[in-house]
């Protein structure tokens, strides 16, 4: 038998060992995951906006960069929706700037083809992150990409394979006169739930995740509104 | 040379009478693959080997970490085995055990990072998968390390073999590739071919585990009632 004092000595040493390893590994391997998550971020805005993943393929590494080069462009808004020129999306800081926006839109030929808002929320366990894509009109849903969660795999955590945010594509985020609705998961399948002439608006639920659904219908509710102020003067303009 | 005489000669390197793949070895090796594969007869990591399945090359990262968690946990808590508090060990077997993974899990995040997005939190909850543990317990705690390094090995891929078993399975019939390549013709979708969509979900993975343990006793005639 051991006597408690080496017991304690042991554990001691076993849990220094431990984080030492844990620490190196972590801090060796942080610039390379850091990249991996940029290009995973750039992968979803040109997902959302459908640009170069028709056939769902898998892009490279470079592939990913070259086309988030080309297509993608960005700049920074405030909440009530003025544009702002001096700062670049890059260099906001989310704690400091609570009242500026980032907004992604992609251009082609000096077009713009699609807008895109980070959108992040509660799920049942988890903040999920994502991206929504509007087109040009601003009110068709063009898509939306999830890129990070921690639901429940096979559950909550279906939300990022394609069936499910297929179904948001070509949905409206707005009301025939013009009021902001939003797109709404319901509990379900829409053609049973929801009247023709409304399903627009809903999108299938996944079974089994029904507060996961809730959290996205709250949270993408609540960050287009942030963002309506600014696609309302967009809307306005095109109409004049 | 005759092998008489590498024999003699890894004798004499290694001081202890045995040698280094003798008949004993060979079996703490192989008996895992077979005759005592810890999911298909001691019905051990389970979880896992459900979830990660759906295609080969989310079993395959999946089964190399877990052959490289559980051979280094083996041969470190064989090494420590007369130093650790048998007071502590279960919680001292847990934290070599989750170091491994943790750092398993930090290496796939930087370089293999969208296999790492897809096997999610299962790479992680390798920690709790029983086969590490019971390894640690039952083998490498009584054990030098030299067999403790082949009984993690050996164990790791009676887990591995099994998996790309059921992931080859899982694939061709769920989704009609094998590692992300055709393999059904169109042809045989034109003629009114489809793919099991049950493969993909998690019964699927039950209905050939139970047929591959189904196989296995039939050919073995090992049954425990």
């Amino acid at each position: 038998m051991h006597k408690n004092s080496y017991v304690f000595f042991f554990a001691a040493v076993v849990t220094v060992t431990c984080s030492l390893l844990l620490a190196a590994a972590a801090n060796l391997l942080r610039d390379r995951q850091q990249e991996n998550i940029t290009l995973d971020i750039q992968k979803n805005i040109l997902a959302s906006a459908g640009i170069g993943s028709e056939n769902g393929q898998q892009l490279e590494r470079k592939e990913i960069l070259d086309l988030y080069e080309k297509y993608i462009r960005s700049k920074v808004i405030t909440r009530s929706g003025e544009e702002v020129s001096d700062k670049t999306v890059e260099q906001l800081d989310p704690k400091k700037d609570t009242n500026l926006l980032p907004l992604y839109y992609a251009e082609d030929d000096g077009q713009i083809t699609a807008y895109i808002i980070p959108i992040s929320g509660k799920g049942l366990w988890s903040t999920i992150y994502g991206y929504l894509a509007l087109a040009s009109d601003l009110n068709t849903v063009k898509g939306i990409t999830f890129y990070k969660h921690g639901e429940t795999p096979g559950l909550g955590g279906e939300i990022v394979k394609q069936w499910f945010t297929d179904n948001f594509k070509g949905k409206k985020i707005l009301s025939p006169d013009g009021k902001l609705v939003s797109i709404t998961v319901v509990k379900g399948k829409v053609q049973e739930k929801i009247a023709p002439d409304e399903a627009y608006h809903y999108v299938d639920g996944i079974s089994g995740s029904t507060l996961t659904g809730r959290g996205l219908n709250k949270f993408l509710k609540q960050d287009l509104e942030t963002y309506e102020p600014y696609f309302e003067k967009l809307r306005d303009q095109k109409t004049e | 040379m005759s092998d008489a005489n590498i024999a003699a000669e890894n004798q004499l390197q290694m001081k202890p009478k045995e040698k280094l793949l003798s008949k004993k070895n060979k079996r703490i090796l192989a008996d895992p693959l077979s005759d005592n594969n810890p999911i298909t007869l001691q019905i051990l990591g389970i979880c896992s080997a459900l979830a990660v399945t759906v295609q080969v090359p989310t079993a395959l990262v999946m089964s190399a970490a877990v052959v490289f968690v559980l051979t280094i946990s083996n041969v470190s808590i064989s090494l420590l085995r007369n130093k650790i508090p048998s007071k502590i060990r279960i919680i001292v077997e847990l934290a070599v055990v989750a170091t491994l993974v943790i750092v398993v899990d930090q290496i796939l995040k930087a370089y293999l990072f969208d296999i790492s997005k897809k096997l999610s939190v299962f790479v992680g909850l390798i920690i709790t998968n029983c086969i590490l543990l019971g390894r640690a317990e039952a083998f490498a705690l009584q054990n030098k390390p030299w067999p403790s390094f082949l009984d993690g090995l050996g164990n790791g891929l009676g887990y591995a073999m099994i998996l790309l078993i059921i992931s080859t399975g899982r694939e061709i019939l769920g989704s009609g590739t094998w590692f992300g390549l055709h393999l059904i013709p169109q042809s045989f979708y034109s003629a009114g071919y489809e793919n099991m969509g049950l493969m993909v979900l998690s019964p699927g993975a039950f209905i050939l585990l139970g047929l591959i343990i189904w196989g296995q006793r039939m050919i073995s005639k090992k049954f425990e009632e």
